[in-house]
């Protein structure tokens, strides 16, 4: 018996990020009927997307904490995980580096690490260090290395376990904002967006994954407000060419702030730094100069000076701090209420973890399952990672795949044929862009972002005017040509002249 | 797949080396990721474009579809389009090994010489560190350009411009004419990087305000543009205390063009860091024997009739090495003086006989000078200039004369 839409679902996951995606796909792969909701208009549209993507080894939580805890489960569910997934997993190491009096803080970290379960740490010295990263600054002479730590593209794991969750009977609806819940009967109805948006689902249990919006959605089910602090990050990324600035995430000492400015590789060859600590607010995702110039300068503690002047882009995410662990609930007020809060670093990393604990949980609370074969993800055809022969055999199938869309990244228009096809049928640019790539590349979309309005409006049977960069209200086009223009108005004029004439 | 002459782009440099590569009678592949010829000329559909190459003010698709047409009368010629150039690499013979991408499938081709003619790209604006959120109505020139012009769609009703490029003036100009409110073009530096023209035709014409010495600092929005903030800029530093807001719905960057030579980064060529390009010598050709380079991603052209010409050097070049390649005598470096910032070519062949074209930008604004090239104190050519400016590239052409020291251009006053 498979999971068909319904009226009412078992369990309905409030945020479609890391957590809600990763439970999204355990509960559908144990036959579970239930609904991921996603207020922006794709998931991974919060915080999931914006972070740095490091797999962690788990030496830096305190130890018997949830921290602790999920941080190594899930650095061990990892590699799996990404391989039954179908995306990318690069087990690089990490490094934390000290200077000449740090030894007994590196030591530190190692124990703890070794306390929480972590395998293969040791501490290296300034001569082996500089042979595998070159850039590490002059001032380092140790360094913790963790083998276990990896990289992975965060968002596209999350859209992989989405993708998952639908492929094994779950629903994913996304451009759903909640704004009430009601609890009657033993159902919840789920409310969200105004006007002609309106929509409502119902649900018999519900499980708020929602990220920094996570204490908005519990005081919506009248539990109250816990003080959460909303801690921005800010990112610099950099082309390409300065691809192999570093081997693996470069980590200074960590502090009480956090875990520093770092020298992340990323999966697909560039480079990044930061993030910054930045208080703020639960939306607040800007970056600013200020936050920019503390990466520039904080970054050389640990690497010697990049080459910042090939930033391609700036980016910056959200973390939601609930005091010094995670917070994952049921509520004691509301029935069948279960929630995450200051879910902030390392939660990418003990997201399947977490969702595997709570799937159990619920289960055993009482969310009826069938067993059901799980169904694989089929992961996007990527040309570029084909061989020639397999590259020939793709377009003599099909020839769109020998036209290239972006050339920055040689995504191909059969690629993105693919990627609005896939299950989650997304419309938007970013939410295209995080499934293959294109305006990901140097030129940052100026060439391809006008042909992709084109190839989304066609594909989509969308008007241009409703192609959107990531959801309702960021359109791209504000009307035809010729409607305002200075010759419309000429005209204008000319028939008001004539019938003033006439008059 | 063999050929003589492989020319990567078919915009006008890549056009006209083709033309001329082929008049050498050697034969040529030219290959373009479009579905037709013309490069960036497809988009810009103001004129300017022509006027010394053709004697005759053209639009540029008009530009483009005159070369291209020429073009069709030339013999060898096998032009590829919606063909994308995926890789290249120098066999051990010397020749090349290019593989070409396109929906008939994966081609690989064998040239003995290789043109790079791609063009460039525009400035993101995540490298000039604007502030603020990413959010829709923040376009470069070029891109809004593509989507005005190509595509007949309107992107916004009141939009500003940072930088005064050539590309921020036209569009300043063009979208003012389909209605939109140009609230002003914002230039962080004291001076204007677009031509003088392109000030008084698109901005002064229009009553559209250029706002010197003035940083966009951030963009305020959250789902779409809706306003900038603006400040002073004292010394080569934005004066935030001084920020004001400007309210807007779309944002145009238009802050420098980049030479899209990462095709070929990999292979061990010689930079030429003013330029942002490869060091050449006087055919045009690069550090790689064979490896010829010409127009925009060369350097940096403001007039497609030189970078016609241009092409058509490189192209002539190309298809005699192909058909004969000479060891050529040994090079040297083309001096110059601080007045000037760059020179193309870099290196020139004292003992080979024939005429040297030299491009280069100056440094700063000067009136009244000349322009000199020296062989050692002798003055080999000299030409009286009234007014040189930084934004406008000069282009020299004379007989190499029996060369004794080293040539050497400078700027002397007049």
């Amino acid at each position: 018996m498979s999971n068909k839409i319904s009226n009412l679902f078992e369990v309905a996951i409030i945020g479609g990020g890391i957590l809600g995606s990763a439970l999204f796909s355990e509960l559908s792969r144990n036959g579970v009927n239930c609904v991921l909701l996603e207020a922006t208009d794709d998931v991974s549209g919060g915080s999931s997307k914006a972070n740095s993507g490091i797999i962690h080894a788990g030496y830096d939580p305190m130890p018997g904490t949830l921290m602790a805890k999920y941080n190594v489960l899930g650095s061990k569910m990892y590699p799996s995980m990404c391989k039954r997934l179908g995306v990318g997993y690069k087990q690089c190491g990490t490094l934390v580096v000290g200077g000449i009096d740090d030894k007994p803080k590196l030591m530190q970290l190692l124990q703890r690490g070794r306390k929480n379960g972590v395998t293969g740490l040791r501490i290296i010295n300034k001569r082996i260090l500089k042979k595998m990263e070159p850039n590490i600054a002059d001032r380092i002479h140790y360094a913790l290395y963790a083998p276990t730590g990896a990289i992975v593209s965060p968002y596209l794991v999350c859209v992989a376990l989405a993708e998952e969750g639908i492929i094994n009977g779950g629903t994913a609806i996304c451009d759903f904002d909640v704004n009430k819940i009601c609890f009657k009967n033993n159902i919840y109805t789920i409310c969200g967006n105004e006007k002609e948006y309106r929509q409502s689902v119902q649900a018999k249990f519900i499980v708020n994954c929602a990220g920094a919006g996570a204490d908005y959605i519990n005081t919506l089910a009248g539990i109250p407000s816990t003080p959460c602090q909303y801690v921005k990050g800010e990112y610099i990324l950099l082309d390409k060419s300065q691809g192999d600035f570093v081997s693996r995430p470069i980590f200074p000492l960590p502090s009480s702030v956090g875990k520093g400015v770092l020298a992340i590789p990323t999966l697909h060859g560039n480079v990044m730094f930061g993030p910054t600590a930045t208080p703020t607010s639960a939306t607040d995702t800007s970056v600013d100069q200020v936050g920019l110039d503390a990466i520039k300068e904080k970054v050389t503690l640990s690497v010697t000076p990049p080459n910042f002047r090939k930033t391609i882009k700036l980016f910056a995410g959200v973390r939601t701090k609930c005091g010094t662990d995670f917070v994952i609930q049921k509520s004691d007020i509301a029935k069948n209420f279960y929630y995450a809060l200051g879910i902030q670093s390392p939660g990418l990393t003990a997201c399947p973890a977490i969702a595997m604990d709570l799937c159990q949980k619920l289960i055993k609370d009482g969310v009826r399952t069938n067993p059901i074969i799980p169904k694989k993800r089929t992961p996007y055809p990527d040309l570029s990672s084909m061989t020639d022969a397999q590259k020939k055999q793709l377009i003599a199938k099909n020839p769109d795949y020998g036209k290239i869309i972006c050339r920055c990244e040689n995504i191909s228009l059969g690629e993105i044929i693919d990627a609005i096809h896939s299950p989650l049928h997304p419309t938007s640019v970013d939410a295209i862009k995080r499934r293959i790539r294109p305006s990901m590349g140097r030129c940052q979309g100026s060439f391809c972002i006008p042909k992709l309005i084109d190839i989304i409006s066609h594909t989509c049977n969308i008007p241009k005017e409703r192609v959107t960069l990531c959801g309702r209200g960021s359109e791209f086009i504000t009307s035809e040509l010729k409607e305002n223009g200075v010759f419309a108005k000429r005209k204008n004029e000319q028939s008001m002249i004539e019938k003033l004439k006439s008059e | 797949m063999k050929t003589d002459v492989l020319i990567i782009g078919g915009g006008p440099a890549g056009i006209a080396s083709a033309i001329s590569a082929s008049k050498t009678g050697a034969t040529v592949t030219l290959v373009e990721r479009e579905n037709r010829l013309g490069g960036i000329l497809n988009q810009c559909i103001h004129n300017g474009f022509g006027l010394h190459y053709y004697g005759v003010e053209l639009t540029g698709p008009e530009f483009a579809r005159r070369l291209a047409s020429t073009l069709k009368t030339c013999q060898n010629v096998n032009v590829m389009l919606q063909a994308s150039v995926t890789k290249i690499t120098k066999t051990k013979l010397g020749k090349f090994a290019i593989q070409i991408l396109s929906p008939e499938g994966l081609v690989d081709i064998t040239a003995k010489s290789v043109i790079l003619a791609m063009g460039c790209r525009e400035r993101p604006s995540g490298a000039i560190s604007l502030g603020g959120n990413r959010v829709a109505g923040i376009y470069s020139a070029g891109s809004a350009q593509a989507i005005v012009n190509l595509q007949g769609k309107m992107i916004g009703k009141k939009i500003a411009i940072l930088g005064s490029g050539d590309i921020g003036l036209i569009m300043a100009r063009r979208l003012f004419c389909e209605g939109a409110t140009i609230v002003g073009v914002y230039e962080i530096n004291p001076t204007s990087s677009g031509l003088a023209r392109n000030i008084t035709q698109c901005l002064k014409d229009f009553d559209i305000p250029l706002h010197l010495n003035t940083s966009v600092t951030r963009v305020i929005g959250k789902k779409r543009v809706q306003g900038i903030m603006v400040a002073p800029v004292i010394n080569g530093i934005p004066d935030h205390s001084k920020e004001k807001l400007v309210p807007c719905d779309t944002l145009l960057i238009s802050v420098g063009l980049i030479p899209e030579i990462e095709l070929v980064s990999h292979m061990d060529l010689e930079l030429s860091p003013t330029t942002n390009s490869l060091a050449v010598d006087e055919n045009l050709q690069t550090s790689v024997k064979g490896l010829f380079i010409a127009g925009n991603v060369l350097h940096v052209n403001d007039l497609v009739d030189n970078v016609t010409r241009e092409g058509e050097r490189a192209g002539t070049n190309a298809g005699m090495y192909a058909l004969s390649s000479q060891p050529h005598n040994k090079s040297q470096i083309l001096l110059h003086d601080d007045n000037i910032r760059y020179t193309v070519p870099k290196y020139y062949y004292p003992n080979t006989p024939g005429e040297l074209t030299i491009a280069f930008r100056v440094t700063q604004k000067l009136q009244r000078v000349r322009i000199i090239v020296l062989d050692g104190d002798n003055i080999v050519y000299s030409k009286p200039c009234p007014a040189i400016a930084p934004n406008e590239i000069q282009t020299i052409t004379f007989k190499k004369p029996n060369i004794i020291h080293n040539l050497a251009i400078k700027i002397i006053p007049m």
